[in-house]
């Protein structure tokens, strides 16, 4: 069964781009416009990573982690913050697993998803915000 | 606006020229379109707006359909010096709407714009795109409802709307301009080779804009919006009579001096019209000079010449004291350039020097400078008029020069319609040939209300300053360049 991810950016361009992307590297992507329907999402789906925005409507990138990781299905479930701010002037208390200021190069993106799916440390290769922190 | 009411509270955009054509700002719960071309600067006015927006405490939503990137965006504005990341995302929220659109229509644009108003308590939203809106919409009738629907939100929430929308033309008719409180229209287009800015106010309900066409300009401190010189200078009542009768200012030169009866009059505006090379320049240089050396302020503004060569030429030819005077404090040199300038920017730093300096003298040379930065010929003489008004109402003397285009010709005209009517003297210098010779002579023409010496007198430059001479005594015909002398010619200084 491919790795699925879920990409939760309200960008409609970014978004469909990320998707083609990532389903031609193998994977099987959802897309999700904001925080609420990536739990939907995340409800009815496995998901492997969660790779998503800060500012959307509804629902924002930090309240979607705050709430996987306090949820019992996906607490465990890798999330990569993709934002146009530097790290330094979001306040991410550790939610995520890897952060990548846009834009960023498909290398770099397909990399960092490989290495959050090992488990591995993933800020060497996206500077995670702890690291910036 | 189908009953809703805009809150008369004006909310600045923080761009200054801006908030003075429209009374001091947007209105509280007011919608307004912002349109022009691509590239015309609707973006950077509206980021501009939301930054300044969030510095005076306030919150900003910036929808973006089909518009740039995100990304894309802060990298274009981030070295604008409005642009403060660390106000995004507290007080500057960036959403994509194109998504909820594409997917729910404008009902679900409708319904993603009141949530993030409501959640980012927004008192100021951008919806950057709003011709794919247009475009989604299935009737004429939907897409006024929807607009109709951001009425009622602004005004629920008392929250600012602008609507960033391509367009080409700002004439014809758009039935969303009959929906709105206000539309700007803002150009970019080239004048010859020179690019022009301009913004426009199309409609401002509620309010009495600044009409006509302003000009703009796009530089690191972002968008910087110069109102239409002639509409607001010039608004002061002028006293002529303390012109005509206010006290004799002198230029340092005897035989001139008595000339003008000990000088020209406080206040007044005198022209310094002649050709190329005729003595103009350093005749206003010497107007300064004799007010340095009383100790009074005197300000230089100028096009061409650059103030350090205009200072050593002075020094060269005798006219001293203008350099100390800059030393002291006492004089001001303003250079621009005479290429790429706008016209009210260039009237706007005159104006704000004089009123800032306080000098009882300037010198403006090379009037032709505005014309050459004018967007629109046929503005000047309402430029002149209005330029020359707040002069006087500023209470400074102020000598100009203006060059004739011909080095030799019999007619003497005033280059540049409107002058003459904002001036009180006229003071002409030309060459002539006399003699064989070739000659610097200057005359007066014109003295509003008051005597003078209308005799002709050579101008001659020499290492120890101005002399006039009484080198045409008996001559005639000398004004048509062709003057003989009926006696022996006079060498004798005055």
């Amino acid at each position: 069964m491919a790795t699925s991810i879920l990409i939760v950016d309200d960008e409609f361009g970014l978004a469909q781009m990320l998707r083609e992307m990532l389903r031609e590297s193998g994977y099987e992507v959802r897309l999700a416009i904001n925080g609420r329907l990536a739990l939907q999402i995340l409800d009815e789906a496995e998901v492997d990573v969660v790779l998503t925005d800060m500012m959307m409507p509804v629902m924002d990138g930090a309240e979607l982690a705050t709430a996987i990781r306090t949820a019992d299905k996906h607490r465990s479930t890798p999330i990569i913050l993709m934002t146009s701010l530097p790290t330094a002037v979001l306040r991410l208390d550790g939610l995520f697993d890897a952060v990548l200021r846009k834009p960023f190069a498909p290398e770099l993106l397909l990399g960092t998803i490989v290495s959050c799916l090992k488990g591995e440390d993933a800020r060497v290769t996206a500077r995670s915000s702890r690291e910036e922190h | 606006m189908s009953g809703s009411r805009p809150s008369s509270e004006r909310r600045p955009t923080g761009i200054e020229g801006l908030d003075r054509i429209l009374e001091g700002g947007l209105l509280g719960s007011g919608v307004y379109i912002v349109q022009g071309p691509p590239g015309a600067g609707k973006t950077i006015l509206a980021n501009q707006t939301c930054f300044n927006h969030a510095a005076a405490g306030g919150h900003a939503v910036y929808v973006t359909l089909l518009a740039e990137s995100h990304s894309r965006m802060f990298a274009h504005l981030g070295r604008m010096t409005f642009f403060n990341e660390s106000a995004i995302p507290d007080h500057v929220y960036y959403i994509g709407g194109y998504s909820a659109l594409a997917a729910e229509g404008l009902d679900g644009l409708v319904t993603l714009i009141r949530g993030a108003i409501q959640k980012h308590k927004a008192t100021l939203l951008v919806v950057d795109g709003l011709i794919s809106a247009q475009e989604s919409s299935p009737t004429e009738r939907e897409f006024k409802k929807f607009l109709h629907e951001i009425q009622t939100l602004a005004d629920l929430t008392d929250c600012t709307v602008l609507l960033l929308t391509n367009v080409q033309r700002a004439s014809g008719f758009f039935p969303e301009h009959t929906m709105v409180d206000g539309v700007l229209h803002l150009t970019d287009e080239l004048s010859e080779l020179r690019p022009l800015r301009h913004i426009r106010v199309l409609k401002l309900r509620g309010s009495a804009p600044i009409r006509g066409l302003h000009s703009m300009r796009i530089t690191d401190q972002g968008l910087e919006v110069t109102p239409r010189i002639e509409t607001r200078l010039g608004q002061g009542v002028l006293n002529e009579a303390e012109v005509a009768w206010g006290p004799k200012v002198p230029l340092g030169l005897d035989a001139l001096d008595e000339m003008l009866r000990g000088g020209l009059r406080s206040g007044s505006i005198t022209m310094l019209l002649g050709s190329s090379g005729s003595g103009k320049t350093l005749l206003g240089m010497q107007f300064l000079a004799e007010g340095v050396r009383r100790r009074e302020r005197v300000v230089y503004f100028g096009f061409y010449e650059r103030p350090e060569a205009i200072l050593a030429k002075c020094q060269r030819v005798g006219i001293g004291g203008l350099k100390e005077g800059v030393e002291q404090g006492l004089a001001r040199m303003v250079w621009h350039r005479p290429v790429e300038g706008v016209i009210d920017e260039l009237g706007e730093s005159l104006i704000q020097t004089i009123a800032s300096f306080r000098p009882q003298r300037l010198f403006l040379d090379g009037m032709e400078g505005f014309k050459r930065a004018a967007d629109f010929p046929e503005r000047m003489s309402h430029v002149y008029s209005a330029i020359a008004q707040e002069l006087e109402r500023l209470g400074v003397t102020t000598v100009y020069t203006t060059e004739t285009r011909a080095l030799f010709e019999k007619t003497i005209e005033v280059p540049i319609n409107g002058l003459s009517a904002a001036t009180q003297n006229i003071v002409v210098l030309r060459h002539i040939e006399h003699h064989a010779t070739m000659l610097r002579v200057l005359a007066i023409l014109k003295i509003r209300d008051g005597d003078y010496d209308a005799r002709m007198r050579e101008l001659r430059i020499t290492d120890d300053g101005l002399q006039l001479l009484d080198t045409f005594a008996g001559a005639s015909g000398v004004a048509s360049g062709g003057g003989v002398s009926n006696e022996p010619r006079m060498t004798g200084l005055e």
